[in-house]
């Protein structure tokens, strides 16, 4: 481990020593807890310390891999490019990451502190030693370690390489640090929660972009890179691995210049750090705190989404089902996971040049299961339908409600989906018979998504990334699976009626298969609805109970 | 003080069937091993302000959660203004308000389109939740935060918003559950006010807490539930009987003694460490 960790030193042994002496007992107090922390945690359940040594394991191989790659890299030409920009790259990591999982670090709350009698230099000082025990500061350790390595020429760069690998790693942690507490107010708001929620997404989203830019230099050649890493050598913490290559060119002033300017990053964040911490100790935290501002601009727009929609009971369910796509933050991370994967599959693929127009129902498939427990996604505010449904008709128009916002927007969304395709893929005489697929199979997952919402309902967990509550998975498997089987039965007919005009050599009547998936998936539906509400209206209690576990 | 069998006897007994709000005859609830409600018969009248009491774990959300359809009892019968609650539930669900507790609304909604929302669901024209909605939000003290979410909302204006909602259909019997927990002095006597004022109309309203200073001070009829069973039911006084106050009475009832803390804290006192 890279702290200066003495894990014998007892943390009482600390708080009894000279009070006055300059060296402050706090800093071994808290590395000793951040372990305790760590270790308590792993105490908890085998699983969660099998994960624990499991990813230690993987990042610490992933780490050494790095490295060795690192040291082979030495006296290549794009060594100081890749070095630089690979601690850039970190320290971006570790600015971004405390905003996405704020939980990480107990020992890092200043809120939990604050009824201590600490003052705020020592506290930062003792706060940023224990910030440096853990697996991410031993990965980045490497990583610098490595990229030093690789650039260092000569016995003066090899001396500069080593507080230069120091205050590269210091200025990372203290970067997170700073970040953190500057957010907190945003991290223990509602608002930052929500964030949270999406932080998967995003991940996914980014790997995509690095691994398509990867793809993209692997091609262009890392030449490409060279002026950025020109521009980056003199940002800190880059600027220390700068040093370090401009010392071993002999470039001594510009050395100089650059690990000064990591050092002059490091006091300013540390400062910045012990200011945030400062106020936030002596401030009212984020619950507190009037979360919302823009209120008053979203009056108007529902006036207008309500003017479009219908009367009643069927016009309300439908207004509440399109406000909560956009406002709940489990729902949103679900559509956009559909939307998004929905077209990424056929679109890849079709670029690719390995596509079918085919692919394209993946965008009906991925939205219309956005209709499968539809009352887990309300969870326990369920009881406002509940109170409100007394007859199967009234279960019909809920049910009805929260199809028709589905297909509001799954039917154009779809449309498109299947158009894009289409272009890339080319094949305009298919396009009618894949549309006339894509809705049929919508109203065969609308049907049985009515049908298992009613019958098979689980509850979703309102925090966390879990969307099973615990004891309920089986339930969750045979509502998802079942139905996704049923569906695809009820999709048989249309199917069937494609591959035996394709195989009869009638190809050319594949537009009939328009009109016809559209009426096939309408009626699917109707007849799904219709058989789902007395099933919803007679087990109201029952879907109740089960969406408010957890 | 009034056993639980005598009150409901004598009322049968006079004929009053119509004057009561719910009428429960042996109701009983089990979860796994534990039972929750054992075997309640219970008769609220119409036109009164009702306390539910009892300490936690008593039984009250149990009881108020299937008297008012939101959890299917394992035996027994409930009936509200005459209908039964289980076999016809269309015409109960349109006659009575709940405030469930613990139960979240739909809180990425704004106060404002909760209600819209909630007037729709029960069948209301939309003009008619529109000036509704103004009125209550007015009265509750929640113009101002009409349009924040829900989920923004402090524990007061949450009970708040939810009694606005139970209120919107104008319906004859009110439930409240636990209608003033965490809920500031100033809510409070909102909540209260507004309450008062819908008693006074010939409604009912029947809450459970276990404040009983609040229904003291509130209610003139009172049922006491522990261990899932009724203890004791009837007029206020009654129940009160020769005891000083309701909760020296609720205490008898319930077989809870406060001497035991004496001798065993005597280091306690904020003097010497």
């Amino acid at each position: 481990m890279s702290a200066p960790a003495p894990s014998g030193t007892t943390p009482a042994g600390d708080v009894g020593g000279p009070v006055g002496g300059a060296a402050t007992p706090l800093t071994p107090v808290m590395v000793a807890l951040k372990l305790s922390l760590l270790r308590n945690g792993l105490r908890q359940s085998a699983k969660r310390r099998a994960v624990y040594l499991a990813s230690v394991v993987v990042v610490l191989l992933f780490a050494v891999l790095q490295l060795a790659g690192l040291v082979a890299l030495r006296g290549s030409a794009h060594a100081t490019t890749i070095g630089v920009l690979l601690v850039a790259v970190l320290a971006l990591g570790w600015a971004v990451l405390p905003l996405f999982f704020p939980s990480g670090d107990e020992t890092l709350d200043p809120t939990r502190l604050v009824m201590l009698p600490l003052h705020p230099r020592p506290l930062v000082r003792a706060l940023l030693a224990a910030s440096l025990v853990g697996i991410g500061p031993l990965f980045t350790l490497c990583l610098v370690v490595g990229s030093a390595i690789a650039l260092a020429h000569g016995a003066a760069a090899a001396a500069v390489a080593v507080p230069a690998v120091l205050l590269a790693l210091l200025v990372c942690v203290a970067l997170a640090r700073a970040v953190a507490a500057a957010n907190i107010r945003l991290l223990t708001s509602r608002r930052g929660r929500d964030l949270a929620v999406l932080s998967g997404l995003i991940i996914a989203v980014g790997i995509q972009v690095v691994n398509f830019s990867a793809q993209k230099l692997g091609t262009a050649g890392l030449g490409k890179l060279d002026p950025l890493a020109d521009v980056v050598r003199w940002i800190p913490p880059a600027s220390a691995l700068g040093a370090v290559d401009s010392i071993g060119d002999g470039a001594y002033l510009s050395g100089a210049v650059q690990l000064a300017l990591t050092l002059v990053a490091l006091v300013v964040l540390l400062y910045l750090w012990q200011n945030s911490i400062t106020r936030l100790m002596t401030s009212p935290d984020g619950s507190t705190l009037d979360a919302s501002g823009g209120g008053r601009q979203r009056a108007g727009r529902g006036v207008g989404l309500a003017r479009l929609l219908p009367e009643g009971r069927l016009g309300a369910a439908m207004e509440r089902t399109l406000r909560y796509v956009w406002r709940d933050p489990k729902t949103k991370a679900a559509w956009v996971t559909s939307l998004t994967i929905g077209l990424i599959v056929p679109v890849f693929n079709a670029l690719q040049n390995s596509g079918s127009v085919y692919f394209a129902c993946f965008a009906s498939g991925m939205l219309g299961i956005q209709m499968y427990n539809q009352f887990g996604q309300d969870g326990s505010a369920f009881w406002i339908v509940a109170t409100t449904v007394s007859a199967p008709r009234e279960a019909l128009l809920e049910l009805r409600g929260r199809a028709q916002a589905l297909i509001l927007i799954t039917v154009p969304y779809a449309t498109l989906v299947t158009l894009v395709t289409t272009a890339l893929v080319g094949g305009w005489n298919r396009l009618p018979e894949v549309l006339g697929l894509s809705y049929g199979l919508l109203g065969a997952l609308l049907a049985t998504g009515a049908w298992s919402s009613a019958r098979f309902p689980y509850s979703i967990p309102r925090e966390g990334y879990k969307n099973v509550a615990p004891g309920q998975s089986g339930l969750a498997g045979i509502s998802i699976v079942g139905g996704m089987a049923a569906s695809a039965l009820l999709c048989s007919p249309l199917l069937g009626a494609t591959l035996w005009l394709h195989l009869s050599g009638a190809g050319d009547w594949g537009w009939v298969l328009l009109p016809l998936g559209a009426l096939y998936g309408t009626a699917a539906t109707v007849v799904g609805l219709r058989l789902a509400a007395p099933c919803m209206a007679r087990r109201l209690p029952e879907i109740l109970t089960a969406v408010t576990v957890g | 003080m009034a056993a639980e069998g005598p009150v409901a006897a004598e009322e049968r007994a006079a004929g009053e069937e119509p004057e009561a709000a719910v009428r429960i005859r042996s109701l009983w609830k089990r979860f796994g091993e534990q039972i929750a409600v054992a075997g309640i018969d219970l008769t609220l009248p119409a036109g009164r302000f009702i306390g539910l009491v009892g300490p936690n774990g008593a039984g009250k959300t149990t009881t108020l959660s299937m008297i008012t359809g939101l959890l299917r009892p394992d035996q027994g019968t409930v009936e509200v203004v005459g209908r039964d609650v289980w076999s016809d539930p269309a015409d109960v669900k349109s006659r009575i308000g709940v405030l469930p507790e613990g139960l979240r609304m739909f809180e990425r909604l704004s106060g404002r389109e909760l209600l819209t929302y909630t007037g729709r669901l029960r069948g209301l024209p939309t003009a008619e939740v529109d000036k509704r909605a103004a009125q209550l939000l007015d009265v509750l003290g929640l113009s101002g935060s009409q349009h924040k979410l829900v989920v923004d909302y402090s524990t007061g204006m949450r009970k708040k918003i939810g009694l606005a909602c139970a209120l919107l259909h104008n319906p004859e019997v009110l439930f409240l559950d636990e209608p003033f927990e965490g809920v500031d002095p100033v809510s409070a006597q909102t909540i209260r006010k507004v309450l008062e004022r819908y008693t006074a109309s010939g409604a009912t309203v029947v809450f459970s807490s276990h404040v009983m200073e609040l229904v003291e001070s509130l209610c003139d009829w009172v049922a006491v539930l522990a261990a899932g069973r009724i203890r004791a039911q009837g007029p206020l006084d009654e129940v009160r009987g020769d005891a000083p106050s309701l909760q020296a009475a609720f205490l008898e009832l319930v077989g809870v003694r406060g001497d035991d803390a004496e001798t065993s804290l005597d280091w306690l006192g904020g003097g010497t460490r």
